[in-house]
């Protein structure tokens, strides 16, 4: 027998049980960051890995508490199955086991107990006989077989657990516009490295994406991030660049909705909302990536206007947008965050002749592996104006605040992105597996396949359910900074273990260019990159869960 | 002029059908369903002909288990107006369809019924025929035009190639898959569709028995095809075809 008896009885006391070192966890490590009580910078950064490894630590306590709670949902729907269950008791037996033995927080990096500080005797008073029974037999290859055996026909991979009507129906849509408006042209957009043709903005446009999170008076549809989330893993799933035409829109959205004056939300959200306006996020400089403060882009006010000098670059779909949300120092005095402000900068869309026509204002293409389709590209301002009126908020010195206000959403949303990516990888893996003959049989029944594509379902489904919980979170007005960051950082890593691992499924061929699968490999690098590069990421969810007591 | 739409919700197209081991039927637990395509195309078609100001509402009906209703939601983000849900725990046969959707034709008056020429579950391609025959209106079947005037002018897809036939209205168009290309439905619309009101009535309040007039005996999976061999002439392949296949 593959399922244990008593799996969801077990799984919950297993996850007691990891709760109980997680927490003697938090003890240990806050004694190596903290002096007199208090978290310590220059100690936080000398126990950098325990540190990260207690933030990574805590993210796969809180998977599994949600794939539990997951299981727990359906199941009162009758649709917690065969297939369901097994990807709980994988999960369970793979993340109980590297909890206890050591977390991969990248490729070359394992965090084991002993560097969170706990040792050899601690580590067994934090198992039970669940926990055994978990890893002896919960993520077994026999396991891994019978699931790959249940999502072989490539359509059902479990019970998603929306729980909402409505957010099935929009699953259900998306997922149709996706398979026939972005599946059979992405690969040859990536290939030619194109814009994707504004044929399909305007197509997405149209299906409300734009809007999605935007409140009902300013054109928007007042749906929250869970739908968000849902929509975009089913863009992602197509191709990435089509799943990230939101999230400027998103990010434009959030600053203004949140940061702007009464009547600059009049004027901005019903036209991005439409789409009509196509924003771009326009914050990072040659120098300056997570280290905001440090930004130089200078803004002097001259009468009516700003006059903008400075440097900016990885500006994704600067060329084709007609808005840029941009991050600029008001204040010369200040060395820090304090001085910067963010500026809703109107530019005319350029052509492929001429990408950037606005006066004081020039660019160049950064030509990258993947993550194409909307092009990335640095910046130079000289002389670029902007009107006073168009400070966001009207208040100078807010920039870097209003921009934080923000974070939880994009985080979310990249984290929907990782998730649809890792599904494509798994199901082109699981594709390819089936359909490759050798040595008189499809490769998909040998268990070193079969099972590594069964594994990365499990691992996608959990962080799905992660990402939709740190959403629910966010729709439920309560702060998530962590939640948000928990998801992104372990949908990023999936993503491309996924990506990597069905490109291996595939042999040579994956290392081709005409397979899907090589694109999806160079779009699922950026997701551990972008939106906080994943040390980072572990770096604001420590501090935050160290430092705030959470 | 109201356009009554007919949809059944079965089992997704993409889902590989599994018989239940008992023969009973087919596998059913955690399947996905969504609306038979045909019907898909059905709506679509009704909802071009109000965009084109020929129609004026469109009543979309389906019949079964309460799920149903969330099929009925999917036809009205497209586009309809309101719904009905005839509500029965038995299997509904083509007959039984027909005869419900006969009922509500009678208390509805539109002038124009359309549903898909068949279901991908059963395939039978009765209901629209036999609704035709109960209502004694005219009936277009296969379609891949529909025109609408004083009459509906109707191009069939037929063995021999296309056939034109004008009915007089009311009349039962049944749609073939050339008819149209479904929309997908837009949050905008998805969003809208959950203030439409769908109504729930039984068999018994419409009059109608539903009694299963078939038996199905047993439901079993074709035979796994063998594999193929390889022959090494032309001479060989001859022999195979004359002695082994017995076809020539």
């Amino acid at each position: 027998m593959t399922l244990l008896p008593d799996l969801l009885p077990t799984c919950a006391a297993a996850l007691a049980t990891v709760k109980t070192l997680q927490a003697a966890a938090k003890e240990s490590v806050l004694a190596l960051v903290s002096r007199d009580g208090k978290l310590d910078s220059a100690l936080l950064e000398e126990h950098q890995i325990a540190a990260h490894g207690y933030a990574w630590l805590t993210t796969y306590v809180a998977a599994l508490e949600h794939m539990l709670d997951w299981a727990g949902r359906i199941g009162a729907e009758g649709k917690f199955g065969e297939l369901e269950q097994l990807i709980l008791q994988a999960a369970f037996g793979e993340y109980v086991a590297q909890i206890q033995g050591g977390i991969p927080i990248s490729q070359g990096e394992i965090v084991r107990p002993s560097d969170l500080g706990l040792d050899a005797r601690m580590c067994h008073s934090f198992s039970s006989a669940e926990t055994a029974l978990l890893r002896r037999r919960g993520n077994t290859s026999a396991v891994r077989m019978r699931i790959a055996a249940l999502i072989e026909d490539g359509h059902h991979f479990g019970e998603l657990g929306l729980g909402d009507e409505t957010l099935a129906l929009i699953q259900d849509q998306f997922r149709r516009f996706t398979e026939e408006e972005v599946v059979p042209y992405a690969h040859d957009w990536h290939l030619k490295d194109e814009l994707i043709p504004i044929e399909v903005v305007d197509a997405v446009a149209e299906m409300g994406v734009f809007g999605l999170t935007l409140p009902e008076e300013f054109g928007g549809l007042g749906l929250g991030k869970t739908a968000m989330c849902v929509v975009t893993e089913e863009l992602s799933r197509g191709y990435i660049g089509v799943g990230s035409l939101g999230t400027r829109s998103e990010i434009a959205g959030e600053l203004i909705r949140l940061g702007g004056t009464r009547e600059q939300k009049e004027t901005w959200l019903p036209k991005i909302a439409t789409g009509e306006i196509l924003p771009t996020a326009v914050f990072t400089e040659p120098n300056t990536g997570s280290d905001l403060g440090s930004l130089r882009t200078r803004a002097v006010k001259e009468g009516a206007s700003y006059t903008i000098t400075g440097n900016k670059t990885w500006i994704t779909h600067a060329a084709r947008s007609d808005l840029m949300t941009l991050l600029v120092r008001t204040d010369p005095a200040t060395k820090d965050w304090k001085g910067l402000s963010m500026l809703l900068a109107e530019k005319p869309r350029g052509s492929e002749d001429h990408p950037f026509p606005a006066p004081g204002m020039s660019g160049g293409e950064i030509k990258v592996l993947g993550y194409r389709g909307m092009k990335e590209y640095e910046l130079g301002f000289d002389g670029f104006s902007v009107p006073v009126a168009n400070l966001l908020g009207g208040v100078e010195g807010q920039g870097f605040k209003q921009l934080m206000a923000t974070f939880e959403s994009a985080r979310i949303q990249t984290a929907a992105r990782a998730v649809g990516v890792a599904q494509r990888a798994m199901e082109e893996g699981l594709k390819y597996a089936r359909e490759r003959i050798q040595f008189g049989k499809p490769i998909y029944a040998f268990p070193r396949v079969g099972g590594k594509i069964a594994w990365m379902a499990v691992e996608t489904m959990v962080a799905r359910q992660l990402t939709y919980s740190a959403a629910r979170e966010k729709d439920s007005d309560r702060r998530c900074d962590i939640e948000a960051g928990m998801a992104k950082l372990l949908a990023a890593r999936v993503a491309w273990s996924n990506a990597d691992n069905a490109l291996q499924v595939h042999g040579g061929n994956g290392y081709a260019a005409e397979y899907q699968i090589s694109r999806i490999l160079c779009d699922a690098r950026i997701l551990n990159i972008f939106e906080g590069a994943a040390e980072i990421q572990a770096q604001v969810v420590a501090r935050g869960l160290l430092a705030g007591g959470r | 002029m109201k356009v009554l739409v007919a949809i059944k919700r079965v089992i997704d197209y993409n889902v590989k059908i599994r018989a239940k081991a008992d023969g009973s039927g087919v596998e059913t637990a955690n399947v996905k369903y969504s609306m038979n395509p045909f019907d898909e195309i059905a709506v679509e078609e009704a909802v071009r002909l109000k965009e084109a100001g020929k129609a004026s509402e469109i009543v979309v009906v389906s019949m079964g288990v309460a799920a149903a209703q969330e099929t009925i939601r999917t036809a009205l983000a497209m586009g309809g107006d309101r719904g009905i849900l005839v509500t029965a725990e038995d299997e509904i046969q083509p007959l039984a369809a027909a005869k419900l959707l006969a009922a509500i034709a009678r208390r509805e008056q539109p002038g124009l019924v359309i549903l898909g020429k068949q279901a991908i579950d059963d395939d039978s391609n009765q209901t629209g025929q036999m609704l035709a025959a109960l209502l004694g209106w005219p009936q277009g079947t296969f379609a891949s035009k529909v025109e609408l005037g004083d009459e509906a002018v109707v191009t069939r897809e037929v063995d021999g190639g296309l056939e034109t036939v004008a009915l007089t209205l009311p009349a039962v168009v049944t749609t073939d898959l050339r008819l149209n290309e479904p929309r997908y439905a837009s949050l905008p619309n998805i969003m809208k569709a959950k203030k439409k009101p769908i109504d729930t009535v039984t068999a018994g309040d419409l009059g109608v028995d539903v009694t299963p007039r078939l038996m199905t005996r047993r439901v079993e999976e074709p035979a796994k095809r063998q594999a193929g061999i390889k022959v090494d002439s032309v001479a060989a392949l001859v022999d195979k075809l004359k002695n082994e296949a017995k076809v020539i």
